[in-house]
């Protein structure tokens, strides 16, 4: 057995393991070792991360909290080609996050092996929500979003990773040629019929099941009953506080067209960079750590992590890839850290609950130059 | 100036408050002897408790001393400038006259920028209306405090009005526009060509002073002279520090030129230790989020970029050297993270500079090389060319430009009898 594949028989046991039990200490300890690990091999395969690695100011093997240990800014998987740790001849697929206009998106690369975790581990995660079973699943997306695609964005990597648990899958959207979406009522009413009793599960990114679900069968007074639907969404916020629409109000609108308790909607943070790792809102609000994963709350004056209650950058962390070094990184997303155990749900180690974007700095300085010609070339950091 | 800063909602408050500094401008004259007494005291002030601590007060406090300004104005307007005189002129008599209301938009990561700013246009004998970024408006009404503390004839009284709104607010940029004779606008990219592209009138002067970047080099037998070595590290290590790197004066990148058979390690090693000892005397108080994204970005792109370079930091964002060889000026990071790349010779990175670098600051042993490199650095567009430790020092001309003068109308008299 090769080093790669006992590292790879490692993280398999971890995933398999229940993911919110373990005491918080106990938990921290396995994830350590197994990160150092996962660090020795990154830096076997890359020589520009080994550079980093080597550059940092913690000796990784002497390093005794994972706070410790070097993180990379998410940014840096902007990089083309994307980073990559086995051989191009290995990549099964390349996933893609959204990106702003003008802005590149970071490109994932997946070997087998860490696909196969990445599933098995939203598995392991959303069976803790919603339970195992296979069930009819609705995605509010059109079916575009997957289809066979070497490269895979943010929403249709989000839509395949709940396909575990679906029986059968129906795609609720249509794309005009001008690229608008449009809900496709009679589908809708369709798989109501036909499944109203069952359990259900329906996903769809947050503004777009608010934009192109609720708001039209609202406007049209039409209520698609389904009580035993949980409803998973994910993407961010930002597009609906554009429309002042917050959480209560969207979940109260997800319940009336379902007739469905809010409770039965469940929000999740996840970035596609941090694969096989979602963070869903517990009954309590609160965002929990899955044992193959944690998060840490940095402070953006010292990056040493925050104090219960306090606020800063997000870095997540995970042993799946190994196909990518996403193991430590540091997110442009922040958030406030709850409690480092005891959530009300029963959930062990630490709860969160996700800020928001960092803000783009103020363009202010006299300093502040763009990039332009500075001499005969700008070079790129 | 009552009050200090005012936050303001509606044009036609900017309307009045105009109206009021122009009446006081074209009622009374007040002589650059006058102001200076007045900014004596004001400098005296701004040594309190309540004062001393805000970034720059230092610096504003040897900007406003008689000694510092009196040079400058004679320079600027004239030997005779000082008591209001006319100045001969052949048969022709010259007299420095204000222009009337000047507008200031000072960029909003230096604290006394628009204090700064306002001084200028004040010893030309205009009145001033300041527009204040929020982020400052706490700072400004300290230090404006001590003025009015020391104004006790209250000549400033009607001279300055600092208002505060919203950057997005254009209905009140746009009636600050229209309303002022003349402008001193400071900033960055976006932020000078959002000002600069308010309805002034036509007749108005702008100044721009910014975006510019700054850089740095140093040549090999100083940084190899072990003895003076500490003492450049600390100087280098004071302009990075200044301003968070985020002034146009601030160092980006520091050239080291190479010497054969010479290592730089402990000249990095002497620069880490006073980035240190600079951290701890002045710590950060606070970053935005995304400047720490952009520090943590920098270092692990650079090191990630080229197997050959190197980086020197702490686990938090305080400060960081990215290590390297080449001539070309990375893209700016600030929030203290200083680039060092070594060269074969200075002359190679001076000779790609452009007219976006402000200054250079020098640390050279031998004169004449010195001057050969200031003269191509000038011809490249730099303005500034000053010793390493003093990038940040306000002495006119700024950006090429003088400080004073460009908000003077220079009038001219000829005697009929003549």
């Amino acid at each position: 057995m090769t080093s790669a594949e006992a590292l790879g028989e490692r993280i398999d046991r971890m995933v398999a393991s229940s993911p919110y039990s373990a005491p918080p200490e106990e938990r921290s300890l396995a994830l350590l070792e197994m990160l150092k690990d996962e660090l020795e091999y990154t830096c076997e395969r890359s020589s520009a991360l080994r550079n980093y690695v080597r550059h940092w100011p913690v000796d990784v093997r002497l390093a005794q909290r994972i706070a410790d240990l070097p993180y990379l800014p998410v940014r840096l998987l902007k990089a083309q080609p994307p980073l990559s740790l086995v051989e191009p001849g290995e990549i099964k697929r390349t996933l893609m996050s959204s990106a702003t206009t003008g802005q590149l998106p970071s490109r994932v690369v997946l070997d087998s092996a860490t696909a196969r975790r990445m599933t098995k581990g939203i598995i392991v995660i959303v069976s803790d929500f919603i339970g195992s079973s296979r069930r009819p699943y609705l995605v509010v997306d059109v079916p575009g979003s997957v289809r066979g695609r070497a490269e895979l964005g943010a929403r249709g990597a989000a839509i395949q990773s709940l396909q575990p648990f679906a029986s059968s899958a129906t795609y609720c959207l249509n794309q005009s040629s001008h690229g608008e979406l449009t809900l496709d009522l009679e589908k809708v009413l369709e798989f109501a019929d036909n499944h109203r009793e069952s359990p259900i599960l329906v996903y769809g990114f947050t503004y777009i099941l608010w934009n192109h679900l609720v708001k039209p069968l609202i406007a049209k007074d039409i209520r698609v009953d389904m009580p035993r639907v949980r409803i998973l969404h994910s993407g961010g916020w930002k597009r609906l506080q554009d429309e002042s629409v917050d959480k209560r109000t969207f979940n109260e609108g997800l319940a009336r067209v379902f007739g469905c308790r809010t409770d039965d909607v469940i929000d999740f943070y996840g970035l596609i960079e941090n694969v096989g790792i979602i963070y869903p809102d517990c009954p309590a609000g609160n965002k929990h750590v899955p044992a193959f994963g944690d998060v840490i709350v940095r402070n953006p004056l010292t990056l040493e992590p925050v104090e219960i209650g306090e606020q800063g950058l997000v870095q997540v962390c995970s042993v799946l890839p190994t196909s990518f070094p996403g193991h430590l990184l540091l997110t442009e997303d922040m958030a406030e850290v709850v409690a480092d155990d005891g959530c009300p749900c029963g959930r062990r180690g630490l709860c969160f609950h996700f800020v928001g974007r960092v803000e783009k700095a103020e363009i202010r300085g006299c300093g502040n130059i763009e990039r332009q010609r500075v001499s005969g070339r700008l070079r790129d950091l | 100036m009552a009050n200090s800063v005012h936050i303001i909602d509606s044009p036609e408050q900017i309307l009045f408050a105009a109206q009021r500094l122009r009446d006081t401008v074209m009622a009374t004259e007040v002589t650059p002897d006058t102001i200076l007494d007045v900014f004596e005291a004001w400098a005296v002030a701004l040594g309190a408790r309540d004062t001393a601590d805000i970034p720059g007060v230092a610096f504003l406090r040897l900007w406003l001393r008689r000694g510092t300004l009196e040079p400058i104005i004679a320079r600027e307007l004239g030997p005779g400038a000082l008591k209001g005189d006319w100045m001969q002129d052949g048969r022709a008599r010259l007299k420095a006259c204000p222009i009337g209301v000047v507008g200031h938009w000072p960029a909003g990561n230096i604290e006394i920028q628009p204090i700064l700013s306002m001084t200028c246009s004040l010893l030309g004998g205009n009145a001033s209306l300041v527009r204040v970024p929020r982020d400052l408006v706490d700072q400004t009404g300290r230090l404006l405090q001590k003025l009015e503390q020391s104004d006790t004839a209250r000549i400033f009284a009607r001279r300055i009005f600092v208002a505060a709104f919203g950057h997005d607010r254009q209905d009140l940029q746009e009636a600050m526009a229209r309303v002022v004779d003349g402008a001193m606008i400071w900033g960055g990219t976006e932020a000078v060509l959002a000002v600069r592209a308010l309805p002034f009138p036509h007749k108005a002067r702008l100044a721009v002073f910014g975006p510019r970047i700054s850089v740095a080099a140093m040549s090999a037998d100083i940084w190899c002279e072990k003895e003076e070595r500490e003492s450049w590290c600390r100087r280098i290590a004071r302009d990075v520090w200044q301003f968070d790197q985020q002034a146009c004066s601030s160092p980006q990148v520091l050239f080291l030129e190479r010497r054969a058979g010479s290592s730089p390690i402990e000249f990095l090693e002497g620069l880490k230790n006073a980035f240190e000892t600079e951290n701890r005397v002045h710590p950060r108080q606070t970053i935005h989020p995304a400047l720490t994204s952009a520090i943590c970005h920098a270092r692990a792109s650079w090191l990630c970029a080229d197997l050959a370079n190197s980086a020197l930091f702490p686990a938090s964002p305080d400060w960081t050297i990215l290590v390297g060889s080449g001539s070309e000026i990375p893209t700016p990071t600030h929030g203290r993270t200083l680039t060092v790349l070594e060269v074969d010779d200075l002359f190679d990175p001076i000779s790609q500079l452009s007219e976006d670098v402000q200054t250079l600051g020098l640390a050279m042993g031998d004169p004449d090389r010195e001057e050969r490199l200031a003269s191509a650095a000038l011809k490249r567009g730099v303005n500034r060319i000053v010793k390493l430790g003093r990038m940040h020092t306000f002495v006119p001309p700024w950006d090429g430009v003088d400080l004073i003068r460009p908000m003077v109308r220079m009038v001219r008299y000829v005697r009929s009898a003549d």
